[in-house]
């Protein structure tokens, strides 16, 4: 392959017959165009006349460039051409090692990642190179296939949600050394690690090493943080470089269980720094549905930020037995309590019966011994629910009989009378400290402090069930805690009080552990080793390198202090932990995580994956060609005169009019539409999308323009179907309108563009075609649709039509105004207030203009339709009534028309013998 | 080739717009043909002959009210026939009339026959004798004569540019030429001079198509005639546009100058107007008395 100028030829020697355009021209020159023969009775006209010029009419110099140009470019095109030619590689054929990071740093990029790859096995497999890959996240021993096979396995490649560490690069470097020499390109992730320089050292040792980069910042999320009231939410990014604002999003289920993003919240790089932060504010019900945050276009692990009970504050219901009194506040049995789940819950207060329908997570019973029925019922449904109750004892339950003898269902265990008190001043002994918790306690692995003393509790009865429902014991065995479950919720028992009165504990910073413990509270700072110490928390959901959260299936459990300390690695992938009622999210990013861009030694190349595939452009340059070929088409025919014939024009006219936008189609279609209905009067219905219905208006309105033909001076065209949605009502002077059930409601546009109609002087005739059975009240579905359909309309007032009014009189005196059925009333708009009947006029001086709706339900359009030959197209009634009814539907319809059009001029008529009278005398 | 029947009927259609017309004899009295009727007076007037009973197909406006309302019958006046005129039609059938430069235009030579068939049935209508120039067909009156008229117009002559045929006229007999006049013209003087050598006085009607008129070509052109007997190779078609339109201009003249001499009328018609335009204008210049200018 040849290049030149960026582009490269397959088949450079065709280049040489450019060399023959310059003959090409001359013989091009110097032949004229073909002449046109023309039959012309003037040519007798024409004999003799020499032309002024007597050079030929050579081509032009343009034509010929044109020419020219085809020509050059057919021989560029066939020259095989190709843009991007990839430069040489050396002709290495020794084993290559591709070294991927695969952190979660690359997933974002991963796609072009591969591409770039793809693109380099296939040059290494058009040099039949050996390929090998070694993934630094997931190391094993290459193994050297060709091109192709890894071609096929390359979609296989994830990158992991951790980023290569020592260990890793350790077991990378010792696979590496079992091989041979080769040479190695190295995909970056853009992250520095530790040990980096030194594998890079020992793949330089073996043969050469390319890197290849992308240029993309990489973005991650530090663990979310509730503090003052807000969400406080932190990105990092590698490089500083300019100023970028990025989208921190909250995804969680919303409460249709439907994943989705909750809130989202800008967050601004300022220039060369590698911070952003943000603060979001939601309400605890918004903010306890979050499941992660991730910055918006990231698809990694780490921009994706797990959250867990950090975020989430319990709903805690405190309730004492005692009001408390002004001024006794430090001797309240809620105080300490108070105090020590204040920073990290929300706290209830009120009556048992108050808090209960507020659904706490929590209900913290103080020194209550005995509940109302009333109370205790749906505390139990409450708890069975899920809830927890935490009781404290206290001189109230020492005192009480509850669970005496039997256990009470609220309380973990049976009680012996009284309590005991010791080391007190009338008792022996010391105060009692506690016992180290038990390995199946929920408190296991809490320090106790050594001032923490028990001098009065209330003592559990020995019960066969007494040892598992014990969580925390004294010195001497006797339980401290107790704990039952029931249903879904548990009770835990404190046997001691909730102030210091009967022991110290309330005071230490034990309490308030174990009360984290017992997720009574939840912590808001991320959870230290110290207070993991002991537990054992199995991955609930875990992230995948792109980012998204995967069950985690029989992944074994992780020691608490190693979940928080230990790096995040195949054994302990990123993820949503959980640990009895808690949840602890592992994040890829902690919080004093800083990202370090990878720096490369001077020695090696960097490229970045944006490749540039070869593309081949021979097929583009030919296509030139043509078209300038076409082009010399038109050029030839318009110097010859040829272009612009009659015929021609009209083609090229045409051609143009077929390329226009359709928009000239549909002002065509709407201009047609406007002819149409304008050129004569039209009488239109409305569709109402029943076709049968719709075929019968039409027929209808035909028979009625038919009629009104023959007998009147209306001399009306074809009516017209109309599309309330779409087209134009002014055109039409009625609209009829028959009613079906089912028909759909007009849009508001269309309503609009009704009333507008109705406004400016249209009428429409409703027809219900039911037979006004049901008077134009709701009881028939035909009543019931008229009703929807002319709610958003702008009706006056209506009334039956009046025996005096103009519609009896504009052409045909009429009494009733039959269709296919004989209805009752047909409604107009009523008449005003003040008309009244002036002495000697038969009719009132009624309404001014035309009414804008005519209601009624004869079905008329079945009485006026009509075949195409003319004849009826419904049989009305029998026999010669029948045609009676029909020709009075037809009366009804020619004087409906009438007044439509004339208005009240039938009105004014009927003044004349009163006129004549006047002027007479 | 178009059918006598379609031709009549359009040339039928043409005329029926027309009143009839009756052609003034300019030389009433000397030698020229009796009509169907005589030079024989009622005594009233000029023109009146007599007034007879309104017969069925007799149409309302020839109905004189002044006679009828004297009494219960409705009486038609008829005017005397005074002098039958003999009109001889040449309609040039040479190829060149065989041409049009649109599809949209009828050839010169259909608009030709059917101005010479409408002109020939106004005639008759009004009782004068059509024929046409030559031998082939002597002027006669009556319906059969358009039938004859419409089949011999339709007959093509081969010859690129047919002459005018100037044999057998009729003295002081009128005359009517339609043609392109592409050919020479010399033929035309001869006809012509001859023509008023014994009186006989017509019209020239110069049909011409649009693109005659315009000379509407560009680029390299070899023009034929539509016979294809002479032909002419130009290298810029626009570039004889001046010279054509001078030379056609001139030919114009020439035709005035010899109908001047000669005492005919020249008119020019061309095939985008309507055939009408050309047909009352044919009308009026037959109708015109001598020395009248239209």
């Amino acid at each position: 392959m040849m290049v030149l100028g960026g582009i490269g030829f397959t088949a450079p020697w065709i280049l040489a017959a450019l060399a023959a355009l310059p003959i090409l021209w001359l013989i091009l020159r110097a032949v004229p165009p073909a002449p046109i023969r023309r039959r012309f009775p003037g040519v007798a006209l024409l004999l003799g006349l020499t032309d002024d010029e007597t050079v030929s009419d050579r081509t032009p110099w343009w034509l010929l460039l044109l020419r020219m140009l085809a020509v050059a470019a057919i021989i560029l095109g066939l020259a095989g051409p190709v843009l991007n030619p990839e430069a040489e590689q050396a002709e290495s054929s020794g084993p290559l090692l591709f070294v991927l990071d695969g952190s979660w740093a690359g997933a974002t990029r991963w796609p072009q990642q591969t591409e770039a790859i793809s693109a380099q096995l296939t040059r290494a497999g058009r040099l039949s190179r050996p390929v090998g890959f070694l993934v630094l996240t997931k190391p094993e021993t290459p193994v050297f296939q060709s091109a192709d096979v890894w071609r096929n396995r390359l979609a296989g490649i994830r990158p992991a949600p951790w980023q290569p560490t020592e260990a890793t690069l350790g077991r990378a470097a010792e696979a590496v050394g079992q091989i041979g020499d080769f040479d190695t390109l190295w995909f970056s992730d853009g992250l520095a690690y530790e040990g980096r320089e030194a594998f890079l050292t020992a793949l330089q040792s073996r043969g050469t090493v390319e890197a290849y980069q992308t240029a993309a910042n990489v973005l991650a999320m530090t663990p979310p943080q509730y503090d003052s009231g807000a969400i406080q939410l932190r990105a990092l990014r590698v490089a500083g470089g300019e100023a970028r604002e990025i989208t921190i999003q909250a995804q969680g289920r919303d409460p249709a269980g439907n994943a989705r993003i909750l809130a989202s919240v800008p967050a601004t790089f300022d220039a060369g720094t590698t911070e952003a932060e943000a603060a979001l504010s939601l309400p605890s019900e918004l903010r306890a549905r979050i499941a992660r945050f991730d910055i918006a276009g990231q698809r990694s692990a780490g921009a994706t930020a797990l959250t867990d009970d950090g975020l989430q504050r319990r709903e805690v219901a405190l309730i004492s037995s005692r009001e408390s009194r002004e001024g006794l506040e430090l001797l309240s049995p809620l105080h300490y309590i108070e105090q020590a789940l204040a920073p990290t819950a929300d706290l209830i207060k009120g009556g048992l019966d108050d808090v209960i329908p507020a659904n706490p997570d929590v209900i913290v019973l103080a020194d209550v011994a005995t509940l109302s029925e009333a109370e205790s019922a749906p505390l139990a449904e409450w708890i069975e629910n899920g809830g927890m109750l935490v009781r404290f004892a206290g001189p109230r339950v020492a005192a009480s009989d509850i669970s005496r003898i039997d256990e009470a269902p609220l309380m973990p265990v049976r009680l012996r009378a009284g309590g005991r008190s010791v080391g007190g001043a009338m008792s022996w002994g010391e105060p009692k400290s506690l016992a180290p918790f038990n390995d199946t306690s929920p408190f296991f692995g809490l320090a106790i402090p050594d001032d923490v003393t028990v001098s009065a509790q209330v003592m559990a009865q020995p019960d066969p069930t007494l040892a598992s429902r014990v969580i925390a014991s004294l010195s001497d065995g006797t339980p401290l805690v107790t704990r039952k479950a029931i249903g879904q919720g548990q009770v835990v028992l404190f046997h001691v009080t909730a102030t210091a009165e009967w022991s110290t504990l309330p005071l230490s910073g034990l309490f308030v552990e174990m009360m984290e413990r017992l997720a009574v509270s939840s912590a808001t700072a991320s959870a230290d080793a110290q207070s993991l110490e002991g537990t054992t928390w199995t991955p609930l959901r875990v992230l995948d390198g792109f980012g998204t959260l995967e069950d985690a299936g029989t992944l074994p459990g992780v020691d608490g202090v190693a979940l928080v300390t230990a790096d995040t690695g195949p054994l302990m992938p990123p993820g949503v932990y959980g640990s009895g009622e808690r949840r602890l999210a592992r994040n890829v990013v902690s919080a004093d995580t800083i990202l370090t861009p990878v720096t490369w030694p001077a020695g090696v190349p960097v490229r970045g994956l944006a490749v540039a595939p070869e593309q081949p452009i021979a097929g583009w340059l030919l296509s030139l060609a043509v078209l300038i070929l076409m082009a010399d088409v038109v050029a030839s025919l318009s110097l010859s005169g040829r272009l612009l014939s009659r015929s021609n024009a009209a083609l090229v006219i045409a051609v143009i009019a077929f390329t226009l936008p359709v928009d000239v189609r549909a002002q065509d279609a709407e201009e047609e539409f406007a002819l149409n209905a304008t050129s004569e009067i039209v009488l239109a219905h409305v569709i109402t999308g029943d076709q049968q219905l719709d075929e019968t208006a039409f027929a209808g309105l035909q028979g009625l323009s038919d009629t009104l033909f023959f007998r009147t001076s209306v001399e009306p065209a074809m009516p017209m179907s109309i599309d309330l949605e779409n087209d134009e009502l002014a055109f039409f002077p009625i609209l009829y309108w028959p009613v079906t059930p089912n028909q759909p409601r007009p849009s508001d546009e269309a309503y609009a563009k009704l009333n507008d109609y109705l406004r400016t002087g249209g009428l429409i005739l409703f027809d219900t075609r039911d037979a006004d059975i049901a008077n134009f009240g709701a009881s028939s579905p035909n009543g019931r649709k008229l009703q929807e359909l002319a709610a958003p309309l702008d009706i006056p007032p209506l009334e039956p039509l009046p025996a005096d009014h103009v519609l009896t009189r504009t052409f045909y005196l009429l009494s009733d105004f039959p269709g296919r059925h004989i209805g009752r009333d047909v409604w107009v708009e009523a008449a005003p207030p003040d008309a009244e009947q002036i002495e000697g006029m038969p009719f009132r001086n009624l309404n001014d203009g035309v009414t804008p709706v005519v209601i009624g339900g004869n079905d008329w359009a079945s009485a006026w339709a009509v075949t195409n030959n003319g004849a009826p197209l419904l049989p009305i009634g029998r026999g010669f009534s029948g045609e009676r009814q029909r020709e009075l539907a037809y009366r009804f319809g020619v004087n409906l028309v009438m007044h439509v059009l004339t208005g009240n001029y039938k009105s004014d008529q009927v003044h004349v013998p009163a006129l004549l009278d006047r002027l007479g005398q | 080739m178009i059918q006598p029947l379609t031709l009549r009927a359009r040339a039928e259609e043409q005329a029926e717009r027309l009143p009839a017309l009756l052609a003034r004899a300019e030389h009433l009295a000397g030698a020229v043909l009796l009509g169907a009727h005589g030079r024989r007076r009622a005594g009233m007037g000029d023109d009146f002959w007599q007034y007879r009973p309104a017969q069925l197909g007799d149409s309302r406006r020839m109905v004189d009210h002044r006679r009828s309302a004297m009494g219960d019958n409705e009486y038609v006046r008829e005017r005397e026939w005074q002098i039958a005129q003999s009109v001889m039609l040449w309609v040039d059938q040479g190829a060149s009339m065989r041409f049009t430069s649109d599809k949209g235009l009828p050839e010169k030579i259909d608009r030709a026959r059917v101005l010479g068939l409408a002109l020939s049935i106004l005639l008759v209508r009004g009782g004068e004798r059509v024929g046409l120039t030559g031998t082939a067909l002597p002027p006669r009156s009556g319906r059969p004569q358009i039938d004859r008229l419409a089949a011999l117009l339709n007959e093509d002559d081969a010859a690129d540019y047919a002459p005018p045929e100037h044999r057998a006229m009729v003295p002081h007999a009128r005359a009517v030429f339609i043609s392109d006049f592409m050919g020479d013209l010399s033929g035309v003087q001869t006809a012509l001079t001859k023509a008023a050598d014994r009186g006989v006085r017509g019209v020239l009607c110069h049909l011409l198509d649009p693109s005659e008129e315009a000379f509407p070509f560009s680029g390299r052109t070899i023009f034929e005639s539509v016979g294809g007997t002479i032909s002419h190779e130009t290298l810029k078609a626009n570039d004889l546009k001046g010279r054509y339109l001078e030379r056609l201009a001139a030919r114009k003249a020439e035709l005035q100058d010899l109908c001047a001499l000669t005492g005919w009328r020249y008119g020019l018609h061309h095939t985008d107007a309507t055939a009408q335009t050309g047909l009352l204008w044919l009308y009026g210049a037959l109708d015109t008395r001598s020395g009248v200018a239209a």
